[in-house]
């Protein structure tokens, strides 16, 4: 009775899952000993995945040589298993979530632009206080709102009705799909985060980026939750009420600031202008994760 | 317009440009961000054939280590601002004054049975940005507007400036980005020119004010919002802290400070909250 939404979604059986040898590499990323040969082994299980990820070390957003990357192998040693993992975690929530507009709904494309630009931001911020998240960062602002997909999918009339709620009440769309469908895109998102076996981290994100004090990974969360907000003020949205917010007064912020990063020191306006342009890099990354058909052989 | 200039052969390496927009910004707090390096580029080379140098590096040092680089920096203040007037120039920051700031501060006023309003337009040049203010204002509160007791005092330093401002006629170029249902709302034409029309200049006051005088610029006591934009540039740091120290006193508790697009108070004034509207920044005193 409680939530009857989140529960239908949680017996929902359509609701895609990843494919088999990313939910693998997810679980074998979660030990501490993980060597570089068994995480290009279990990619290399599935070709079609293997090609996406090589093909998104290689894109203009991630090369950073001039080298060709022609292996898995090389590609882990170039730049590094962490970051090899949050390419193949990207690429395969991306290729099930799917990034292109659907029929014409241009909220669907509005909301990859947020997402991406959510974890661009993040990556900028992670570098001026150095969290050296290690890439983290830029996944868990990419997949932060995951619950959003999800409804528009399988709830999409209630999912638009929450969404004019929260232009015409001017509240945020958490509130506004709390009311219309008894639920809201953080539970789903943190929901199907652990369904699919993520890393712990995105689920925490997708739970707690509205309210960073109460995550268990609350470094991470936090910067999310400004991210998030800078996203927003770049107009960077996927809709909902147009919010204006003072950064200082953020609880992410005194979060992290209590956490003993420079949050005073950092230059705010600086930082606002520095992402003035970065629609063009949430395009690039766009193009390179766009499912165009991935070339032959990549799967060396 | 002075964007263009024929072939200017002298390209910027992206290194200097670095190099000269972090110069810029700790001097100035104008801040160019990446897609606006043609821009400089377009607007240094004017100054590089001022100065008879070859290319963009010896500019920047001569700024660094020439002793005479004082003279220099005004002028390089005065090529990244030009061109910078023009009605509902920068609709980010407009759209934050027209939806946020004024909408919070009248519902205030309101509510107080106090309607009354007062802005100042510090700096106004030709006029663009007072006219544009009260333009907005009369959108927002349409025939409810006569309820208001609404001034707008507009000053500059510039006789000249406030001259074609008294005259309020601006051509098609300087109305380019006003829309086409306001400019025939709001502007009686005449040819090919353009006259602000009188219930929007009667809500604007215009004279003559020189920021170091301080005197004066103490009695600008009570205002709601001001709009200072590209003015700071001209300051040292210290005469910047007192000057923005002296516009924070000048504004009610609840008042917006609204300063260029990509302009930064930061290390300058840590009295006021910045606050993020959307695509601009605003400077809200508490
Ligand atoms: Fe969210
Ligand atoms: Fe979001």
């Amino acid at each position: 009775m409680e939530r009857p939404i989140l529960e239908i979604i949680k017996n929902i059986e359509e609701i895609p899952t990843l494919p088999m040898v990313a939910m693998e590499v997810m679980t074998l990323s979660k030990s501490p000993d993980v060597s570089i040969k068994a995480i290009s082994e279990c990619i290399h299980r599935d070709p079609p995945l293997a090609a996406k990820v090589l093909k998104l070390a290689n894109s203009a957003f991630y090369r950073r040589g001039t080298q060709e990357i022609d292996t898995l192998h090389r590609a882990i040693l170039m730049m590094g298993l962490n970051e090899i993992i949050n390419i193949t975690t990207s690429v395969s929530v991306l290729s099930v979530l799917g990034t292109r507009d659907k029929g014409g709904e241009s909220l669907r494309i509005k909301f990859w632009d947020h997402c991406v630009a959510t974890g661009l931001i993040a990556r900028h911020v992670d570098k001026k206080i150095r969290m050296k998240a290690q890439g983290r960062e830029f996944v868990g602002g990419l997949l932060h709102d995951i619950g959003k997909i999800i409804f528009d999918e399988f709830f999409h009339e209630k999912f638009m009705e929450a969404h004019a709620l929260s232009i015409q009440r001017k509240c945020s769309m958490f509130e506004a799909e709390k009311e219309v469908l008894g639920t809201t895109h953080m539970e789903v998102g943190h929901f199907i985060a652990q369904k699919w076996g993520l890393p712990p981290y995105i689920a925490d994100i997708n739970l707690y980026h509205h309210q960073p004090g109460n995550a268990k990974f609350k470094d991470i969360t936090s910067l999310i939750s400004i991210a998030n907000l800078l996203a927003k003020a770049k107009e960077l949205s996927c809709g909902g009420d147009s919010v204006s917010f003072v950064l200082k007064d953020q609880e992410a912020w005194h979060i992290l600031r209590k956490m003993g990063y420079s949050m005073d020191v950092l230059d705010i306006e600086r930082i606002t202008f520095e992402i003035e342009d970065i629609g063009e890099e949430v395009k690039t990354y766009l193009s390179a994760v766009s499912e165009e058909p991935v070339a032959e052989g990549a799967n060396g | 317009m002075a964007d263009y200039l024929p072939s200017a052969a002298v390209q910027m390496t992206d290194e200097t440009f670095r190099l000269l927009r972090d110069f810029i910004y700790e001097h100035s707090g104008i801040y160019f961000s990446d897609n606006k390096k043609s821009q400089l580029e377009n607007r240094l080379s004017l100054r590089l054939r001022a100065n008879n140098l070859p290319d963009f590096d010896k500019y920047y040092y001569m700024l660094k280590y020439d002793p005479q680089a004082s003279k220099e920096l005004r002028a390089l203040f005065d090529s990244v601002t030009t061109n910078e007037t023009s009605f509902f120039r920068s609709p980010p920051q407009i759209q934050a004054f027209q939806e946020k700031a004024l909408p919070e501060i009248m519902e205030r006023r309101a509510e107080k049975g106090e309607k009354i309003l007062r802005l100042w337009s510090a700096g106004c040049s030709t006029g663009d940005e007072p006219y544009t203010m009260g333009i907005v204002i009369k959108e927002i509160l349409s025939e409810k507007i006569k309820e208001w007791d609404i001034k707008i005092f507009a000053s500059d330093i510039s006789e000249k400036a406030l001259k074609s401002a008294r005259a309020s006629t601006y051509n098609e170029y300087t109305l380019r980005s006003v829309p086409p249902e306001i400019k025939t709302k709001y502007f009686t034409q005449s040819g090919s020119q353009f006259t602000v029309c009188d219930e929007i200049r009667m809500l604007v006051e215009l004279q003559y004010l020189n920021f170091n005088d301080t005197k004066r610029v103490k009695l600008m006591r009570g205002f709601d919002i001001i709009f200072c934009r590209n003015v700071l540039i001209y300051f040292d740091d210290d005469a910047k802290k007192r000057f923005v120290a002296q516009l924070y006193d000048n504004l009610n508790p609840g008042g917006y400070l609204f300063i260029g697009h990509s302009e930064s108070l930061h290390n300058i004034s840590r009295a006021f909250k910045l606050v993020h509207f959307p695509g601009a920044l605003g400077y809200k005193k508490e």
